[in-house]
């Protein structure tokens, strides 16, 4: 079970991200993406959309897996930047890890 | 896969106290300018961003991250950012290859050589010449970045740099999109093939361009280095995934996972392979990690620079 804040997309606005909720799961971008790996970064941009924090939080070492690379963000037919979601996850668990005292 | 926490903190700690993300001081990574009689001051000044200067400290560090990778001494990383400084450079600088250093100066002497006979007026300064940042703004620390990057470009302002070239595309990139983004300051930014304006041969007749990301995807420059290289009569021939559709060489997971980045690594290897023509690039990192996969790799620079 996993707790859902659909606040979250809009908070991520301050992490430089703001299509989270333009995806609509399509899956291009994980059949695209270089690391053919469980759904990257489908499952994950899922996550946000939902705000399960806590599985983002769980699952974060995963977003480093992501090369930057761009073939995901270029064929995104929602022009929804996967890869930059993925940044911006990375700039939220970050300031989570630093102890940010907004997030 | 070591823990991306540990790997990001140390990074960001060696880019705060030394100003790049190795530990080494600058003035020993540096060194490539001795000797060449540059011009010091000017209206445009050649940005090296000290990524070919990492080359031998890449190569070295990777090469010991993939034996601790999965083992017991994995944990151990977040230790260093607690090893002194001055230590850890000074190490790091003794014990990279003389070999690989010299072949980093190589290229940048060639880029240098280029846009000389190119007549392009450019100017050289190692002490405004830093290291943009541009990896952690990759990994995600984005104060990090935005600290460093105000501090470099502080110091170009200071001193009245506006044009900049550029020889790589992780430097371009950083300088030409995220500097005005993120910290605010505009730069007139060229990459040094873009300046090439002469004709020559050597011989070769064909090459296969593997495109990085940066110049082939985010900055759609690919068509550039096919026009000089075709001025020099040398045909690129066609590789599966080029262009805007390149392929990445793994490089850039190669501090979290030299595993997962071996992976990526061969699959692109063996396309750029299976053409049959030798293979040159236009950026450090790709250069160093396609030859871990046994691609015999030029730099695009040394290349020109034998038709000159």
């Amino acid at each position: 079970m996993a707790l859902v804040d659909l606040d979250f997309p809009e908070q991520l606005e301050r992490f430089g991200v703001d299509t989270a909720l333009e995806c609509f799961n399509c899956g291009t971008c994980a059949a695209i993406c270089p690391l053919i790996h469980e759904h990257f970064p489908r499952k994950i941009i899922r996550y946000a959309q939902l705000g399960a924090k806590d599985r983002i939080l769980q699952e974060s070492d995963e977003l480093w897996r992501c090369l930057h690379c761009g073939l995901c963000t270029y064929t995104c037919p929602r022009e929804a930047d996967p890869g930059e979601l993925i940044l911006g996850l990375r700039r939220y668990v970050i300031a989570k890890w630093r102890g940010r005292a907004d997030v | 896969m070591f823990k991306p926490r540990d790997i990001i903190e140390l990074i960001a700690d060696n880019v705060k106290k030394t100003r790049n993300p190795f530990g080494v001081p600058n003035l020993l990574m540096n060194r490539w300018w001795k000797g060449l009689d540059l011009p010091a001051e000017g209206d445009v000044m050649l940005f090296t961003g000290l990524m070919y200067q990492s080359v031998p400290y890449i190569e070295m560090t990777t090469r010991h991250l993939e034996r601790y990778e999965d083992s017991a001494l994995e944990d151990y990383v977040r230790y260093g950012r607690y090893m002194p400084k001055f230590l850890v450079g000074l190490g790091l600088a003794l014990l990279s290859s003389k070999e690989e250093k010299k072949k980093s100066a190589d290229m940048l002497h060639s880029i240098a050589k280029v846009l000389a006979k190119s007549k392009v007026d450019f100017f050289y300064s190692p002490e405004l010449d830093h290291y943009s940042g541009v990896l952690l703004y990759d990994l995600g620390d984005i104060d990090g970045f935005i600290r460093h990057a105000s501090f470099v470009a502080d110091t170009l302002r200071e001193k009245g740099v506006k044009k900049l070239i550029t020889v790589d595309p992780h430097t371009t990139y950083a300088l030409k999109v995220l500097y005005p983004k993120h910290v605010g300051e505009t730069f007139e930014v060229k990459t040094y093939f873009e300046l090439i304006n002469f004709r020559g041969e050597n011989g070769t007749k064909q090459v296969t361009l593997h495109d990085p990301c940066m110049y082939g995807r985010y900055l759609e420059m690919s068509d550039v280095p096919t026009k000089v290289l075709a001025n020099m009569g040398i045909e690129c021939v066609a590789v599966r995934n080029s262009g805007k559709f390149t392929n990445c060489c793994g490089g850039p997971v190669e501090s979290i996972s030299p595993k997962l980045s071996k992976e990526i690594l061969h699959r692109r290897a063996e396309e750029l392979k299976s053409t049959g023509a030798p293979v040159v690039t236009m950026c450090p990192i790709c250069m160093t990690h396609l030859k871990k996969g046994g691609v015999e790799v030029e730099d695009l620079s040394t290349l020109i620079n034998r038709c000159a």
